[in-house]
């Protein structure tokens, strides 16, 4: 692959979240009957008119003001004619020479280098109905059944310039693009139920710069399948070059059992949807001040929260990665952290079982979960009662305090009691000792983590491996010996 | 004017099925469109800013609430093949967008 230059542009679909969808009053639940969330206006039925719903567009005004886009206060709905079944009134109502929002940027890493894309454009239009066919793929069905719900939910489309380079840079970008969305609020993005969808263009030219034509691939509804539908598709480009073979302008499938990109059709030109100004919509013209006032109510966005958490408290790029993907877990971490507890502790605990409990379901309140760092940062119960009284608080809810009351947890701080464990683990690993005595200072992990299961994890960690060290030492000749 | 070619490859793209006579039939028809649409090139309209809209309304939006829907069988009643809840077509050959 080498001396080809790979350049990449997406265009990606999210829908928004708003309670109705974009042109008339039916609810816009995912997982409803077929056909019952639909009325006169989705349903194309003659004499029915389109009226837009102020929060699909404020939606997308938010959405592209954290895309860093310029809003256009003045936009056009246009039809775009086209038949498929999905599209009741043979035509779709969406955004063409005048968007809603241009000129976007987005930065993201790839690894540890800060990228950034150019997003060209993104506009408002209505989501198609969802066609169910029978039989494998769409070739291969016999009928198509076609349920409404789906359609006129408001979409957004945002179109990135054709400037990434790699796959994996394509994927770095959608994933951080997610990111944004759901930090904005503006759609719950779930590529599993296509609520954020993905089409890809890739063209492979031989010298930079020279032309060649694009190819586009759909059906990407995940990131694993935009990476590896890409890497599929560069490969099979540069294969076409090399046989002195030219790549023809085409829309390509990414099908998934078969891990290939498949022909769909020739490419039509955009003159086939006949587009033209949408008559039944005046022209969307926007207030200035209402825009600003919906830049005010913007969050923090992720790679703002990342430096932030760096600088302010010395995070590891691990942690804050962890945190800043699972805005939930910022949002505990933050909570936490602000009644003045270190950072790092707070940081390990949050990306370790705080969020591997939280995966498994369920959350803890702040308040509580702070309770329980303390507890254990001084001592009261060590760490390992910590994870049994988390998992509690996960399970059934309890409160920290009263849980530990409950359960009589406390550390063995009792360095009389502790040296008899310590003498009974010893005498029963003499060659491991031995082995010790000679050099292996490693052994110390061992030897604490069997007081630690003698104790039920309720020795004190810190005083179980000074009170080990000093027993080790007494003799590097420590011999067993009976009581 | 409108060519023979351009009114198959309209129909084409309308999906509409023409036979010879149809087709002499809205070659006139749309080139007579053309004919009324080309009276107003004697119109002067220096001074007249391009529109895409007739008049001057402004968006009016509606708030996002929900609103009762149709009942499934009122909305399928129209479908000349419904089966489980949905409309079901011919089935399609390929995506034609
Ligand atoms: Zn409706």
């Amino acid at each position: 692959m080498t001396g080809y230059e790979i350049r990449i542009g997406l265009e990606i679909h999210v829908e928004l979240a708003t309670n109705t969808k974009i042109f008339c009053g039916c609810a816009v639940e995912f997982g409803a009957p077929p056909n019952s969330q639909c009325c006169p206006v989705c349903l194309g039925l003659p004499g029915s008119l389109p009226v837009l719903n102020r929060a699909a567009v404020e939606y997308a005004i938010r959405a592209a003001l954290a895309l860093n886009c310029t809003i256009n206060l003045y936009s056009e709905f246009v039809r775009k004619n086209y038949f498929y079944p999905d599209l009741p009134k043979a035509f779709q109502i969406t955004q063409d020479d005048k968007p809603l929002a241009v000129n976007g940027l987005l930065r993201y890493y790839l690894g540890d280098e800060l990228m950034e894309t150019q997003i060209t454009r993104l506009h408002l239009e209505e989501e198609a109905g969802k066609s169910i066919h029978s039989g494998e793929s769409i070739i291969g069905s016999e009928y198509t059944s076609v349920d409404y719900n789906r359609a006129g939910i408001p979409l957004a489309e945002i179109v990135t310039a054709p400037t990434m380079n790699s796959p994996a840079q394509a994927r770095a970008f959608l994933e951080q693009l997610r990111l944004v969305l759901q930090y904005a609020g503006v759609s719950d993005c779930k590529m599993e139920n296509g609520s954020l969808r993905c089409d890809a263009n890739i063209t492979v030219h031989p010298e930079p710069g020279m032309r060649v034509e694009k190819v586009e691939i759909k059906n990407l509804n995940s990131f694993r399948a935009l990476e590896r539908a890409l890497a599929y598709e560069a490969e099979r480009q540069v294969r076409v070059l090399e046989r002195g073979g030219t790549v023809m302008p085409e829309t390509r499938t990414w099908d998934e059992r078969a891990q290939k990109t498949v022909r769909m059709r020739v490419k039509a030109g955009a003159p086939d949807y006949r587009y033209f100004p949408e008559p039944d919509l005046p022209p969307l013209e926007l207030d200035a001040a209402w825009i600003e006032e919906i830049r005010s109510t913007l969050p923090e966005l992720p790679l703002e929260k990342e430096a932030r958490y760096q600088e302010a408290y010395g995070l590891s790029t691990y942690d804050t990665g962890v945190l800043v993907r699972a805005p939930q877990l910022a949002q505990v971490f933050e909570a936490t952290v602000a009644q003045g507890r270190d950072p790092k502790f707070v940081a390990n605990w949050v990306t370790g079982d705080y969020a591997h409990l939280a995966r498994l379901g369920g959350t803890v309140s702040a308040e509580h979960f702070g309770q329980l760092l303390d507890m254990i940062s001084s001592g009261a119960i060590s760490a390992a009662q910590g994870k049994t009284v988390l998992q509690e608080m996960f399970a059934r809810g309890v409160s920290p305090r009263e849980f530990v009351a409950e359960m009589g947890f406390t550390v063995i701080a009792d360095r009389d009691f502790l040296g008899k464990v310590i003498r009974e683990v010893l005498t029963g690993h003499p060659e491991l000792v031995e082995r010790y005595c000679n050099g292996e200072d490693r052994l110390l992990g061992f030897f604490v983590g069997q007081v630690m299961k003698a104790t039920n994890g309720r020795a004190e960690p810190r005083l179980v491996n000074k009170l080990l060290v000093e027993a080790l030492a007494e003799g590097r000749n420590w011999q067993p010996r009976a009581e | 004017m409108i060519s023979r070619a351009e009114v198959v490859r309209m129909a084409e793209l309308a999906m509409l099925e023409l036979n010879e006579v149809e087709i002499a039939l809205y070659q006139a028809d749309l080139n007579r469109f053309l004919q009324s649409g080309a009276e107003l090139r004697k119109v002067n309209t220096q001074e007249v800013r391009l529109s895409s809209h007739v008049g001057r309304a402004s968006s009016r939006m509606r708030e996002d609430v929900i609103q009762r829907s149709l009942p499934q069988e009122k909305a399928l009643r129209n479908g000349p093949c419904v089966v489980d809840g949905c409309f079901r077509v011919p089935r399609v050959m390929e995506d034609v967008r």
